[in-house]
């Protein structure tokens, strides 16, 4: 783990970077207008794209920044979605209250559980974080008559305003957002105190910190985060399925942050959105590969583990330091 | 700097290549008809995709080579969703919209069918369900662009229920997955079991978690209630692996035990399976009388060195019915074939069937039968004194129907 | 249902199938203990046990005890050698790496495994016979009870033993208890620890094997039962105590026997169980019951 506090470099230039990416994502969808039903495609994808990269930001911010390795990631995810699903369904709220209350529930859930896991450290936290993940993944199963058990809920009702083009961008518009905040975050006393328990929690519990208490709020924060995603892709799916709450689905942000960099804010969001690519275009490419998809994904993460270990940031990090080294 | 626009130049050209695939299919778009398939290939979606795979291949093969539909080839773009919905989802969306398929082929798992769907839906283009049987397919999760040749969990569970119910039988078990399947089929079972036999009694029921490798404690709970019919909603891998485990307490000596034998678990068991069980099953090879069927069985024998399972049979069924709805339209579009489906008559293997209006749910009944060896099958046992318990005596009627549904508005 | 008679029943039932659980999760214990690493892959190992012994005892084409005893001396050294070359090639060079890249490693064998398991043995269930004299039953206190689950009853209790002689009583079982404890230790006086490390890695894989075998007379097996059997063996090591194989061993009985009495009393609580007995322990002694607190 680097212990360098500039592993979140924040320059002038990454701010023209951020901009540049912020204007492409806004043109993107316009672009895609113009390819026809290939483009409506691709729309649909670019929003599960930026939906799940904030789940994966989301982790990120207890894995990366936090240092702590959540295996049950996926259980605000679902709760939000199902959050959502039930409001929505079967209680008849509106698209924004819903919307919000996920992921205030999904921090509730949070709460309740981080309670019990910022008490371990390590490995035990990651383990106990998988146990109730997968605790509720289980209970959801078996509440069929609410939950629909793994046939889910489906049919969620979709407000007239969101058009896929206008749900891209309400999705991105909120992803956006939550990046700021995040950033904003990490760069607060708050983010700092952090990073601290992250590098030394001896220390930062001598000089008076309650290192628990920290590490609870931010696990609360990513857990609502979390929700927010689940909610934004049930909307998109129109349905909840127990899928969501699965622990491979609490993988899926574990391998985003490996692949695009977990040392850097936007890593996790580069690392998912690659993923996704790679699983679908892998299935497009030639009609032979398809029933062997997963031996072709598990070769390229074998190769990301071998021989790019730093993710794609860090490969750009270091390709941008040998340029600036003098010739 | 160079270096730079090397990259650049990299970048666009991958970015023109992915694109690139595309306008050159639509100039083909005009020549084949694409049927889209979300399969699942996975864990134990594999079993059935073998078979699924081979009826499909073999349809598209036979069809092609006398003339495709209305003279257009057809062409079979397959995807897996991994029994994963949201996958599922995609995987649909990207066979319409991407690859400009005309028809979807639906799934194993009834969660990835309940979300393909809904995708069919919305773009209005036919999809039908072989495999994956949920009753809300049909009924809350209606829509016109659907239909399905499997015999649902409804049709299933008061089929046997009906088939029990006039057997002197009166103390019965239960055992089904802690799912919804088991659920739906459990609560169809039970009501139709009470309506035809009022002095029926369900004795004992167990609810084995979904991924149980281990009845050794529900087979005594169940024995200790001595139940003369055990009724299961277990399928495939979970039902081989109960019976295997129920041989040795002795279970078969006392009690029948009443599941869906389709072919793949038969052949999963081999001579381990015990005889005089009375099960049924959807589409059994061997005990369907048409010609058609004979003939299916051979050619699928002689190509792929082995009997078609159900699941085999009823996606090429599926198929027939898509060629006969679009000969019946006089056009391969989606919209007006989903019109030719309403009350569509179809010569299927299992005899002359047809696609009732209100549901599109084929009047498929279920076969019932007493597992027995054959000289014929060396490797497997199979049912026999088959009977069909006809879809028209169990299915919901279309009153049911409308009132489930005004429940249940989508 | 209440009768002591009935209680034993599902008692020596819990117990067998308690070890195969154990001679599962044993393996996924000692490689952690020793390599520190939570392999993902070990129940894609597993599941390919099963399926060798599929394929050779369709080689034998008997039922006998014999063709049996075969493949329980066959298969878990087939393994082994996979897990040979799955650690010299891949495995030793993580060693130094983060947890969690180790894990993206073993997840990616998940893929890579399952589907050449896949494109190996195609995607049918399988069925492996039980040997003649297994087959049938015993009857005790007037009931039946399967005569293969008495088998287990007595392998488990013999490779509990022989791994307990292995490790407290052999060259090799010392250092490869250094190895848990004292790893640094080990490599300063001179022992090849990259040595010890396969080794224990291809014991880890011998005993994922010979779980394999055990579960393929068992049950009927396809390709999710590895995906299916990972989760419950954490559960068990980490109930034990992660790296201790006495503690695996009572783990996978608690497992075993928890679940096949909660089954019959509470049926729906069957499928937590193991999660709410992992969340507990690690809430309490989140070291487990017989490991020792992270230095």
């Amino acid at each position: 783990m680097p212990s360098a506090l500039e592993s979140y470099p924040s320059t002038h230039r990454s701010w023209l970077i951020a901009g540049t990416v912020m204007a492409v994502l806004t043109i993107l969808p316009f672009v895609l207008g113009q390819l026809g039903r290939t483009g409506e495609y691709w729309l649909w994808v670019a929003t599960e794209m930026v939906i799940m990269a904030l789940f994966s930001l989301s982790l990120n911010l207890i894995l990366g920044f936090g240092g702590m390795v959540s295996f049950g990631h996926a259980a605000f995810f679902g709760v939000g979605a199902y959050t959502v699903a039930l409001l929505m369904k079967k209680g008849g709220v509106g698209f924004v209250p819903a919307m919000a209350a996920a992921p205030l529930v999904s921090a509730l859930a949070a709460g309740v559980i981080g309670w019990f896991c910022v008490r371990r450290v390590g490995l035990y936290f990651s383990i106990l974080t998988l146990a109730f993940g997968q605790l509720i993944f289980m209970i959801t199963l078996q509440l069929y008559g609410y939950t629909g058990g793994d046939d889910g809920i489906h049919g969620i009702p979709r407000p007239v305003l969101l058009t896929p083009l206008s749900y891209y961008l309400v999705c991105l518009a909120l992803v956006a957002g939550s990046y700021l905040l995040m950033r904003f975050l990490t760069k607060s006393p708050f983010g700092l105190t952090i990073r601290m328990t992250r590098e030394n929690p001896e220390r930062a519990k001598f000089l008076g910190i309650n290192v628990k208490g920290y590490q609870l709020v931010n696990f609360i924060i990513a857990g609502g985060f979390a929700g927010l995603a689940g909610g934004l892709f049930t909307e998109l799916n129109r349905f909840a399925q127990t899928e969501f709450l699965h622990w491979s689905k609490s993988a899926e942000p574990i391998f985003a942050s490996l692949v695009g960099g977990m040392y850097s804010l936007i890593g996790p969001a580069i690392g998912s959105t690659v993923l996704i690519f790679l699983k679908i275009i892998i299935q497009q490419i030639h009609q032979g590969l398809v029933e062997i998809w997963g031996i072709i994904l598990g070769v390229i993460l074998l190769g990301v583990v071998l021989f790019m270990p730093e993710g794609i940031v860090g490969v750009y990090e270091k390709i941008r330091a040998r340029r600036r080294r003098p010739q | 700097m160079k270096k730079m626009a090397l990259r650049l130049f990299g970048i666009a050209a991958v970015i023109i290549a992915v694109m690139g695939i595309v306008p050159a299919e639509q100039v083909r778009a005009e020549e084949v008809i694409k049927i889209g398939w979300i399969a699942d290939m996975g864990g134990i979606g594999a079993s059935f995709y073998k078979s699924q795979k081979e009826g499909i291949e073999m349809f598209i093969e036979e069809t092609n080579a006398s003339g495709g539909f209305m003279g257009k080839k057809l062409e079979l773009v397959i995807r897996d969703s991994d029994l994963k919905a949201d996958v599922g989802a995609n995987l649909a969306r990207e066979l319409i919209l991407n690859e400009k398929c005309e028809y979807l082929i639906g799934p194993t798992s009834s969660a990835v069918a309940l979300a393909a769907t809904k995708v069919a839906k919305e773009f209005k283009k036919v999809i039908f369900f072989h495999t994956s049987n949920t009753e809300k397919l049909t009924t809350t999760d209606f829509h016109p662009y659907m239909f399905q040749v499997v015999p649902n969990t409804g049709i299933e569970g008061r089929g046997i229920a009906y088939f029990l119910a006039q057997k002197p039988y009166k103390n019965y078990g239960y055992i089904g997955l802690d799912y919804a399947y088991g659920h739906d089929q459990h609560d169809a079972f039970k009501e139709s079991l009470l309506k035809g036999n009022p002095n029926a009694k369900i004795v004992a029921e167990v609810w084995p978690k979904t991924d149980e490798k281990n009845y050794g404690s529900y087979i005594p709970t169940l024995m200790a209630q001595n139940p003369e019919v055990i009724y299961s909603s277990l399928w495939g891998g979970a039902l081989s692996t109960f019976i295997k485990q129920a041989i040795p307490y002795g279970l078969f000596k006392k009690t029948t035990l009443s599941s869906l034998y389709d072919l793949d678990m038969l052949r999963a068991m081999g001579q381990e399976m015990p005889e005089n069980l009375m099960g049924y099953t959807r589409c059994p090879f061997y005990a369907v009388n048409t010609p058609q069927m004979k003939v299916f069985v051979d050619k699928y024998h002689q190509k792929f060195k082995e009997w078609p399972a159900d699941w085999a049979i009823m996606a090429y069924d599926g198929l027939l019915v898509l060629k006969k709805a679009v000969d019946t339209a006089g056009s391969t579009d989606s919209e007006k074939v989903s019109k030719a489906l309403d009350g569509l008559k179809w010569t299927s293997l299992r005899g002359e069937r047809y696609i009732r209006a209100e549901d599109h749910m084929a009047n498929v009944g279920i076969y019932v039968g007493v597992s027995a060896k054959d000289s014929r099958y060396k490797d497997f046992l199979i049912l026999k004194d088959v009977v069909e318990v006809p879809a028209e005596k169990v299915w919901m009627s279309v009153d049911e129907i409308k009132a489930l549904r005004a429940k249940n508005p989508q | 249902m209440m009768n002591l008679q009935f209680m034993l029943f599902i008692l020596i039932n819990g117990l067998s199938q308690g070890m195969v659980l154990f001679i599962i999760a044993s393996g996924l214990s000692l490689v952690f203990g020793v390599l520190r690493v939570i392999n993902f892959a070990h129940g894609s190992l597993y599941m390919i046990g099963a399926f060798l012994a599929f394929s050779l005892s369709s080689l034998f084409a008997g039922k006998t005890l014999f063709a049996f005893l075969m493949l329980m001396l066959l298969v878990p050294p087939a393994v082994a050698v996979l897990g040979l070359g799955l650690e010299v090639s891949l495995f030793r060079r993580i060693y130094r790496k983060e947890h969690l890249l180790q894990l993206l490693l073993t997840y990616s064998l998940v893929l890579i495994l399952d589907g050449l398991t896949r494109i190996i043995w195609g995607g049918q269930i399988r069925n492996v016979p039980r040997p003649e004299i297994l087959a049938g039953s015993l009857d005790l206190f007037g009931l039946f009870f399967p005569s293969y689950n008495l088998f287990l009853l007595i392998m488990g209790p013999l490779i509990a033993a022989g791994l307990w002689t292995l490790l407290y009583r052999s060259r090799a079982g010392n250092y490869i208890r250094a190895a848990v404890t004292y790893p640094e230790m080990l490599g300063a006086l001179g022992v090849n620890v990259p040595g010890v490390m396969t080794a224990t890695f291809m014991l880890g894989c011998f005993l994922a094997g010979l779980g394999g075998v055990f579960m393929s007379a068992l049950a009927n097996i396809d390709l999710s039962i590895g995906m299916e059997r990972i989760i419950e063996c954490f559960a068990v090591v980490v109930i034990g105590g992660l790296g201790s194989v006495g503690g695996a061993l009572l783990g996978s009985l608690i497992i075993g026997v928890g679940v096949a009495f909660i089954q019959i009393y509470f049926s729906r609580m069957a499928l937590v169980f193991p999660y709410v007995i992992m969340a507990l322990v690690l809430i309490i002694r989140p070291w487990g019951l017989f490991g020792k607190p992270e230095r």
